[in-house]
């Protein structure tokens, strides 16, 4: 089997004004041609400078110190200006993460598109379209003879997506660089964009590599894998080696945390201890070493060698050297859980209320002015964000808020802690309404509830070091005798920062450090009730587990009641007691999260159940789960509103819409035919 | 985009109503006898009177505000106190010079500062880029008239290359030209320094967006990467900034014009002021106003050809 693209011993570091950041080092990696190689790699892994070194577009401050990139057997590092022209583009070309970033706004799709072309003097502009319109058709675009006029921000999400698919593969390149092409997507998206690649690789006979943090992806995916850490290649194998018997320490590690491989619904997620070395100086021995928990003397020392563990099986790990085999511990590697004994809402028992009662609630957001509502005579300017939303949460509870993109769950969030107005419906707390509550009134019942944001880093005032943020609270609550240096430091304590670091400024945290940040700021009140937006969002793996451990304890330690807004499923799985499930702005089915998963009622909670990519190589899904698009909230489908994406759908779905019925006590479902009951 | 312009030309309607009334409502707030402003402590009641009844000071206020408003779309701004002559008629003689001076004056500047930007965010931190950077600064900070001044002592007392004074012989369009060197030169100066220093600000931000990263990796032409992409969305806060600086400078130009003694908007609002020729003052304003609007909606157009996105945001 030739390899398309081989990297021999490839070294680059990044100039900085703290000294060099040796980012590769030494990597290998073959990829075989008319395969899907995956490189998965938490962040600092270096995968993504792996790309920018393939095509040659590496960040001004790089610097390639050794090695080479061979494609054909070409060095692609001796190219010069007009080489890499015929390079990029022809022979190897990108998707990129953010379709919504990477894809210029001014221009339309059919002008960027025939610019792609340029080097096809021979084509008329009419041709250039007309190949334009052809590969927006392969990559599923409906009407691309119209939408090539578009613009991308005429194109939903996914569609830009698959633009973004339709440009890279428009000059036919042998080789497609995929880099983490459905992150920024819905679970529906993903999986319909999975399809699409699939698909296409063997349409184009292209060889592929995608670069992923998400197992999932990787597993549903890729015919060989390269595993990275902190810049080195630490394994690489098939598939079926890497997934069902790693031996390296991180790769057995990481595959331990991905919650969706943890099978049995425990609160308590493993992660990997400790923190990527800093790269200003890597470790002389085994860069994981510090975090290993069978590293001994020689891993602290020594670089460990390449060695083949089974055919095709390279891993980087003193425990494959002969004359260590024998040290090797078979034990688990990442942090032992904690039994999780007792932690499913003991505390709820203590309780016999409902901490928070949503009924029948409504929003609506208002689409235009009032004046110019009555110039184009639209009765109603105003969409539905939440319509008829009701749903409880006792003390110690845990509710998931499960939802795509536009669901309305955010929303939900908010207007209950009082953030957006509610058209109607009511919020209680405590058995208190809130809707009617003025904010003067309302600011004292503020301290019983919290928020966590979604972006742990964005939320936080960069001009505020951790220790005013860690107080601030305290401030806008009017709690002066109390000793808020105390406070801070407990805070501190109880999310497990270091104390040194209430000196710290935000930009100086890692995305795990900022979400505990984020947690302490939550908890500063001792709340009752927290929202947490999205609590993993961003945040690698390894350190998910954290997070979601911490909050786990503080919610026993505290009897918390937590409302989990995410589109995470299997991170809800593991900390959630229900689930209610939003799609435009109604909650379709709630329920026990052990039922929900097992026998999902409503067609939409099945396909975002089984839309989750697992990281298991044998359980690929052989059809796309649901098809199209989330709706616009100001076209709303008549009938049932899911019936526009349902397979199910019987004429009754699309002119009546279906109320809520009670399958079994806590079961709602909102659907005329539920499924497997 | 037709819908889009359709709105913003009657939204930009709307406002120079609203900006005559305001005007309006303004002079009249002044306070004291407009009667004995306009025409002297000792004009006698005769005088007054054919005053009153000309400018319909006996009507209430509303009433004159729609007699003003109905005059101003027939064309008729009013007279000049002294002279009676029609406003319109030394306003349209004085509007062409300060709009050739200020075209001119924009024109060089975007056309030297936009490039200059554009080069220095190419290669940041070049000889090309740093010297840019002084300059800007440098243009920025000397004041205007400071700039008319040494231009005069310099090319036209000590080089004795250019004229000074006045704006040329009518119809010799060569002596005008000729005339407007200096003056267009000290007003466009400044506006160099900021239209560098914008160009460059944005285009370093596009270059380093992803898809300047994405258009790379597809293989583009340098060239068109620089020009046609980024460029195309770096150049839209500097039309928006040629706008406010258009507007800015239709009264703002009246150091220039003073210092070479142009005729001129700008320096016709300084003498009536002086004079206390409030007609006058109040239709040049007004236009200056309306010109104002005109030229931001000119701008706002153009930024939503080149940019798709701006047409549904109104």
């Amino acid at each position: 089997m030739a390899n398309l693209l081989e990297i021999r011993d490839l070294s680059v570091d990044f100039k900085t004004p703290r000294g060099r950041v040796h980012a590769l080092r030494d990597i290998t990696i073959d990829v075989p041609e008319k395969k899907i190689l995956g490189i998965v790699g938490e962040s600092g892994s270096g995968k993504s400078t792996v790309i920018w070194a393939v095509t040659r577009l590496l960040a001004g401050n790089a610097v390639v110190e050794g090695g080479q990139i061979l494609f054909n057997g070409e060095d692609v590092l001796g190219y010069g200006e007009d080489d890499l022209r015929r390079y990029r583009g022809e022979q190897v070309s990108v998707v990129f993460q953010d379709p919504m970033t990477s894809q210029i706004p001014v221009l339309s799709y059919s002008r960027q598109m025939a610019d792609i072309q340029y080097r096809r003097s021979e084509r008329s502009a009419a041709e250039k379209r007309r190949v334009a319109v052809d590969i927006m058709r392969r990559v599923g675009i409906p009407d691309p003879e119209e939408r090539v006029r578009q613009f991308p921000h005429q194109f939903s999400g996914g569609m830009r997506q698959r633009a973004s698919i339709a440009m890279a593969l428009m000059m036919d390149p042998p080789l497609l660089i995929a880099d983490e092409p459905t992150t920024a997507l819905d679970v529906t998206m993903e999986a319909q964009i999975i399809h699409l690649l699939r698909e296409l690789k063997d349409e184009f006979e292209a060889t592929v590599v995608v670069v992923s943090h998400n197992l999932g992806l990787i597993a549903e995916l890729c015919d060989e894998v390269v595993v990275m850490y902190a810049g080195e290649v630490v394994e690489q194998g098939d598939v079926r080696q890497i997934f069902y018997r790693p031996k390296h320490p991180y790769t057995q590690a990481l595959l331990e945390c991905d919650p969706a491989r943890v099978l049995e619904q425990t609160r308590f997620l493993p992660t990997i201890p400790g923190d990527v070395p800093d790269l200003h100086a890597p470790p002389k021995g085994c860069v994981f070493a510090a975090r290993c928990p069978k590293a001994f003397e020689a891993c602290r020392k020594e670089r460990p060698q390449d060695h083949e563990a089974e055919p095709g099986q390279i891993v980087r790990c003193h425990l494959l050297a002969p004359l260590f085999a024998e040290q090797g511990g078979a034990e688990s590697v990442s942090e032992a859980a904690p039994s999780p004994a007792g932690a499913n809402g003991e505390a709820a028992t203590e309780h016999d209320g409902e901490l928070l009662e949503v009924e029948d609630l409504q929003v609506r957001f208002r689409t235009m002015g009032a004046l110019k509502a009555l110039v184009n005579r639209v009765a109603d300017p105003h969409v539905d964000a939440v319509l008829g939303a009701s749903l409880a949460l006792r003390p110690g509870e845990t509710l998931g808020l499960v939802g795509e993109s536009g669901s309305g769950k955010t929303t939900l969030g908010r207007t209950i802690l009082g953030l957006l107005p509610a058209h109607s419906g009511s919020v209680r707390f405590d058995g208190r309404e809130l809707t009617t509550l003025s904010e003067s009134d309302f600011k004292p019942l503020r301290r019983d509830m919290a928020m966590m944001f979604q972006d742990p880093i964005g939320s936080l005032s960069p001009r505020q070091s951790i220790r005013s943020l860690l107080t601030e609270p305290f401030e806008i609550h009017g709690l002066k005798d109390l000793n808020v240096q105390q406070e801070a430091d407990r805070l501190c304590d109880m999310v497990s920062l270091p104390n040194n670091f209430l000196s710290r400024y935000p930009h100086e945290l890692s995305g795990g450090q900022a979400r505990r940040v984020g947690v302490a700021r939550a908890l500063a009140l001792q709340p009752r009730l927290i929202i947490a937006d999205e609590p993993t969002a961003g945040l690698d793996v390894s350190v998910q587990g954290e997070i979601l451990n911490l909050m786990a304890d503080l919610q026993r330690a505290h009897g918390l009641g937590y409302l989990i807004i995410t589109h995470n499923l299997p991170v809800v799985r593991h900390i959630s007691d229900r689930l209610a499930i939003m799609y435009l702005g109604r909650l379709i089915e709630q329920g026990d999260c052990d039922s929900i998963f097992e026998r999902p009622a409503h067609p939409y909670t099945e396909a975002l159940v089984r839309g989750v990519p697992l990281p298991d190589p044998d359980k690929r899904r052989a059809l796309v789960s649901i098809e199209g698009e989330v709706p616009s909230l100001a076209n709303r489908p008549p009938g049932c509103e899911f019936h526009t994406r349902c397979k199910y759908a019987q004429e009754r779905c699309r002119k009546e819409a279906p109320g809520e019925s009670e399958l079994a006590p806590g079961h709602r479902v909102r659907c005329h035919f539920p499924l497997n009951q | 985009m037709w819908i889009y312009a359709i709105k913003r030309i009657g939204l930009s309607v709307v406002i120079v109503l609203l900006a005559t009334l305001a005007l309006f409502a303004l002079l009249h707030m002044i306070p004291g006898d407009p009667v004995s402003i306009a025409l002297g402590p000792r004009a006698t009641p005769e005088i007054q009177a054919r005053y009153i009844e000309k400018m319909h000071l006996d009507e209430p206020v509303v009433m004159q505000f729609f007699i003003f408003i109905g005059n101003v779309f027939q064309g008729d701004l009013g007279a000049d106190v002294f002279s009676d002559r029609p406003v319109a008629l030394t306003i349209s003689e004085q509007l062409p010079f300060t709009l050739v001076l200020v075209v001119t004056a924009l024109g060089w500047a975007a056309l030297i500062g936009i490039p200059l930007g554009c080069f220095s965010a190419v290669r940041p931190n070049s000889l090309l880029d740093r010297i840019t950077g002084v300059f800007s600064v440098g243009t920025i900070a000397v004041p205007s008239f400071l700039v008319s001044i040494w231009a005069i002592l310099v090319f036209a007392v000590m080089l004795r290359w250019l004229p000074v004074i006045g704006a040329g012989e009518s119809g010799d369009i060569v002596d005008q030209i000729w005339h407007l060197i200096l003056p267009a030169f000290a007003v466009g100066l400044g506006w160099v320094g900021y239209f560098a220093r914008m160009v460059r600000a944005s285009m370093l931000e596009v270059m380093g967006e992803n898809y300047i990263r994405a258009a790379r990796a597809f293989g583009l032409r340098r060239r068109t990467i620089v020009y046609r992409y980024a460029l195309k969305i770096a150049i839209l806060p500097t039309i928006t900034l040629i706008g406010i600086g258009f507007g800015t400078l239709l009264s703002g130009a009246v150091f220039a014009e003073i210092i070479f003694s142009r005729p001129g908007i700008g320096k016709l609002i300084y003498d009536m002021v002086l004079n206390r020729n409030f007609p006058v003052v109040q239709g040049a304003v007004m236009v200056t106003v309306a010109l104002y609007v005109v030229i931001t909606l000119l701008s706002d157009l153009v930024v939503a050809w080149i940019d798709p996105r701006v047409r549904t945001t109104l």
